[in-house]
């Protein structure tokens, strides 16, 4: 029997179940009051139930849709901008803003599936340049340029 | 009269060399997003808004706006000439306006596009004018249940209007509601899921959601797909349509932009929904309608009249009741919020200089565009063979900077990762992300106006149907809901026109 499951209906409805039952659970402390005189918890957990209903329903659809797969995902641009997003994030605290532009441009730049190593890093350079002269000579943010 | 007091100190505000500065780069930066494919004007906004933190509140909306109503114009240029549309409203101009560039007329086309937008731009400047003050009357008559029940409004109107299924935009508007409640109860103080990460105390920043979802998510989806951008190498000879084109597109336009001044206005409505409809308006009209999708030059002044007056109208429930129409208006309510001010009808009396020189901007901005954009149509093109390659690292980065910057925080880095990684997934999976960030936005509000409405009711749900005007808007959203599942046609129509 060929299966019937809608993969991508299927995953949606799991993630909202998900973060309903994890809303509930992260607002179980919260005293919900009554309807006229409403605690904090009140409308966090209607919502979480409501998500968690509509996540059901969507689930028992997706079991008896048309079949659809979950379509393709891209593996290395996702993981290289990511990558890259995290570069930032741990790098411009401790090496300035210069250091860290060229990492991510670079890191970032091999996300493309032409990318050339020489262009990229002359890319890099150059962003990184203008990303200092921008946004610290230029627009005066409190960011280090350099890691000393 | 009131009007052209109002309209003075708005052109005394959008005047300065300041703001005309500020304008002219609105509007640079919107010409240029809207012709690059590729990156949308929600991105380029959601990307600056960190940036507006120094500026003036007035200065920080024009240029905003100048964004929004510039890449409406930039838009239809690539879409006539590469039939590639750089912006969603301007699909439906590649139809007959790629046509009458392959019969060597771009230039007409160009032409009327920018004529169309400009009497559109006017047009739509002076609706704003006329509608806001008695709109801003309307609304002081509001209390909580009447906000209520205009968010309702406003979220149902995103749920319709999203492409894709409406059970998913559903889940989504709950899904942003729900995550705009994270923080610090306000009424007692009590810390709602924050995970005791004190970062999360005032909630979760707004700039983090809307850079990740909308710019970073976009750009690591758009590289998985294979890019294809054949450039027509096209020679403007006569830039001018005739006489006659002109005459006839007059009736066009004066549709179009009818049309976009009402379906802007409308929650969820906007550039891209007006144009559609105003193409598909014209071609009923028309006494030739085969002619439409070979050349027709109304099939170019209409979409174009309609987006542009779309983008400008979708700003009066914005400005007048605080009420965000569409995800972009969201995020421009989070640029007041950034400045410290708080949306609402009071906005209009306590700040007119900002209000009216928003307002006044936006006609000299569509002056700007016209003159920037003919004369530069090939600096435009040019651009388009820079290969994408060199310019999503400058993206990647910007983000990360933009994000980083209004807190000096690398957290705040570290969410804007997490929420474009949930927002490949939500597009993988087929869910919208702007009824999100809509319901994100007004999630804290609903709460609040709901608590209160409740709490003057006594517990008494049946008060949003007995006031009058709360009744009547929650009665609107539900025709919108009853709309929405009649012609499921049409949505299905609107989705297979988007690609």
């Amino acid at each position: 029997m060929s299966s019937r499951i809608s993969f991508p209906d299927l995953a949606f409805a799991v993630f909202l179940i998900a973060v309903g039952a994890l809303a509930l659970a992260l607002s179980s402390d919260l005293s919900a009051g009554s309807a006229g005189s409403m605690g904090p918890g009140y409308v966090p957990r209607a919502l979480a139930i409501l998500i968690i209903l509509i996540g059901a329903g969507m689930a028992a659809r997706a079991l008896l849709a048309a079949r659809e797969r979950l379509p393709g995902v891209a593996l290395r641009p996702l993981a290289l901008i990511g990558i890259s997003v995290a570069l930032f994030a741990l790098l411009l605290p401790r090496a300035g803003l210069a250091l860290t532009s060229f990492a991510v441009v670079l890191c970032a730049g091999f996300a493309a599936t032409d990318a050339r190593l020489r262009e990229n890093a002359l890319l890099a350079v150059g962003l990184a340049a203008f990303a200092v002269a921008l946004f610290v000579l230029g627009l005066g943010l409190p960011i280090r340029i350099w890691p000393w | 009269m009131d009007l052209i007091a109002n309209l003075a100190t708005g052109f005394a505000v959008a005047l300065t060399p300041a703001n005309l500065g500020f304008c002219f780069l609105g509007a640079l930066i919107g010409t240029l997003v809207g012709v690059l494919p590729g990156i949308a004007p929600i991105t380029t906004i959601a990307i600056l808004l960190p940036f507006t933190f120094t500026l003036e509140p007035a200065s920080s909306l024009i240029m905003l706006a100048g964004i929004f109503y510039g890449a409406q114009y930039g838009g239809s240029t690539t879409a006539i000439l590469v039939n590639v549309p750089g912006e969603s409203s301007a699909i439906v101009t590649c139809l007959d306006g790629h046509q009458m560039a392959k019969q060597g007329r771009a230039g007409p086309a160009l032409a009327i596009a920018a004529i169309a937008s400009f009497v559109a731009g006017t047009i739509a400047t002076i609706v704003i004018a006329t509608a806001s003050v008695p709109m801003a009357a309307l609304a002081l008559k509001f209390t909580a249940p009447e906000y209520f029940s205009l968010m309702v409004l406003g979220l149902t109107g995103a749920v319709v209007l999203a492409h894709g299924a409406p059970g998913k935009a559903v889940a989504m508007v709950l899904l942003g509601l729900l995550l705009g409640l994270v923080g610090i109860d306000v009424n007692t103080g009590a810390p709602r899921m924050t995970l005791d990460i004190p970062e999360l105390g005032d909630g979760i920043g707004f700039v983090p959601i809307a850079i990740g979802m909308f710019g970073v998510a976009e750009l690591a989806v758009t590289l998985g797909r294979p890019q294809d951008r054949t450039l027509l190498d096209v020679k403007l000879h006569q830039l001018w349509p005739t006489r006659e084109e002109i005459t006839a597109c007059i009736p066009a336009m004066l549709r179009g932009t009818a049309l976009g001044s009402v379906l802007g206005v409308l929650p969820g409505g906007g550039a891209a929904l007006s144009s559609f409809a105003a193409y598909g308006l014209e071609k009923k009209v028309s006494r030739t309608p085969e002619r439409f999708g070979r050349g027709a030059i109304e099939g170019v002044a209409a979409p174009e009249a309609a987006n542009n007056a779309g983008a400008q109208t979708s700003f009066i429930p914005l400005l007048t009741l605080g009420i965000p129409g569409n995800a972009i208006m969201a995020l421009m309510i989070g640029a007041m919020m950034i400045q410290g001010i708080q949306p609402g009808p009071q906005v209009m009396t306590a700040q007119p200089q900002l209000f009216w020189g928003v307002i006044a901007s936006m006609w000299l901005g569509n002056v700007m565009l016209v003159i920037l954009n003919l004369p530069l149509i090939g600096v435009w093109v040019s651009l388009l063979r820079v290969p994408y390659r060199l310019m999503f690292p400058a993206i990647v980065l910007f983000c990360c900077i933009g994000t980083y910057s209004i807190n000096n925080s690398a957290f705040e880095v570290g969410l804007m990762l997490m929420f474009a990684a949930l927002g490949v997934f939500f597009i993988k999976v087929g869910a919208e992300p702007a009824p999100f960030i809509l319901g994100f936005i007004l999630g804290p509000l609903m709460e609040e106006n709901f608590r209160r409405a409740m709490m003057i009711s006594r517990g008494d749900l049946t008060v949003f149907l007995t006031r009058p005007i709360s009744g009547f808007l929650l009665f609107l959203s539900l025709l919108l809901l009853i709309i929405l599942v009649l012609p499921a046609v049409r949505s299905k129509r609107a989705a297979v026109f988007q690609e």
